[in-house]
């Protein structure tokens, strides 16, 4: 079980590619420690939305560090994202040539078993997600991505889905 | 040699097709948004086909989304299609933000193709 897999620390440059390296190093901690592969995806899903934060938000136009931690035990796994920048934007960037939908932090609710956010203007932020390897259910049921696509065709998290017609 | 290739198909004529295959966050989807915009300027109907990829974030779907409204403005046909099986990190996505209707995402490219043919103004016929 979990004495397989050593908790992790990975320090990286806040920078597009870096998300990649993180997911795979994941892989091989979920590998590892036996995880469901749906598990696994939402892992996956809900640290790049993360790390994609810190790349996207963290430091402007500045360099900085993106820093990330595995921490495992007898059933989950813990991840915690780390910046040193300027803490938590209401506003999405705007340095970045990526427009954000504003659907990281939603997606990371609802992918996640157990989910902090933890930070203040000029101490960076921490996003702090727990994954059990193996699940009763599914959080997404608990805590829906809300929102859908409005008449302007963008993302808007304040429109209600139709109800499928049954 | 890129594991993660986006490279557009227009054997379909009116429809051009981008194929994306792999895995898709912040870093790639900037090379996304252009080979959406070459897409956009050929006038037709567009697929893109997400069969052989991976993995899509949120950053790909507002490549994805920019893409269907300017698309849907300019009157031309915006269909996402998929496999027979998705990729866990391309359903999961897709299935909790309630994209499947809104893209639309059907099911096999040829079936896409026609989707996008008969929904823009810019179709034949």
């Amino acid at each position: 079980m979990s004495d397989a897999a050593p908790d992790v620390r990975l320090t990286l440059p806040a920078r597009p590619e870096g998300v990649a390296v993180v997911r795979q190093a994941l892989a091989g901690m979920a590998d590892a420690l036996a995880f469901d592969a749906a598990v696994l995806a939402d892992m996956k899903m809900a640290v790049s939305e993360a790390c994609t934060n810190v790349v996207v938000h963290a430091y402007e136009d500045a360099d900085g560090v993106l820093e990330v931690d595995m921490l495992a035990d007898d059933s989950a796994l813990t991840i915690r994202v780390r910046d040193h920048g300027s803490g938590i934007h209401p506003q999405p960037s705007r340095t970045r040539d990526v427009p954000a939908l504003g659907l990281g932090l939603p997606l990371i609710a609802a992918l996640s078993d157990a989910f902090e956010l933890h930070g203040s203007a000029g101490q960076g932020t921490e996003v702090r997600m727990t994954f059990r390897s193996s699940r009763d259910g599914d959080p997404a049921d608990d805590n829906p991505v809300q929102g859908t696509v409005g008449d302007d065709g963008r993302w808007d998290a304040d429109k209600s889905r139709e109800t499928p017609a049954s | 040699m890129d594991a993660n290739p986006i490279v557009l198909d227009d054997a379909a004529g009116d429809v051009v097709v981008v194929v994306v295959e792999g895995e898709h966050d912040i870093y790639t989807a900037p090379t996304l948004r252009e080979r959406l915009d070459e897409a956009l300027g050929r006038g037709g109907g567009i697929v893109v086909d997400l069969t052989r990829a991976t993995f899509v974030d949120s950053s790909v779907l507002g490549a994805l989304l920019d893409a269907r409204r300017r698309a849907l403005e300019a009157h031309q046909g915006f269909v996402v299609c998929v496999g027979d099986t998705m990729e866990p990190g391309v359903q999961r996505i897709l299935d909790i933000t309630g994209l499947v209707p809104v893209l639309p995402v059907v099911s096999g490219r040829d079936a896409a193709i026609d989707v996008a043919r008969t929904t823009g103004n810019g179709a034949s016929g």
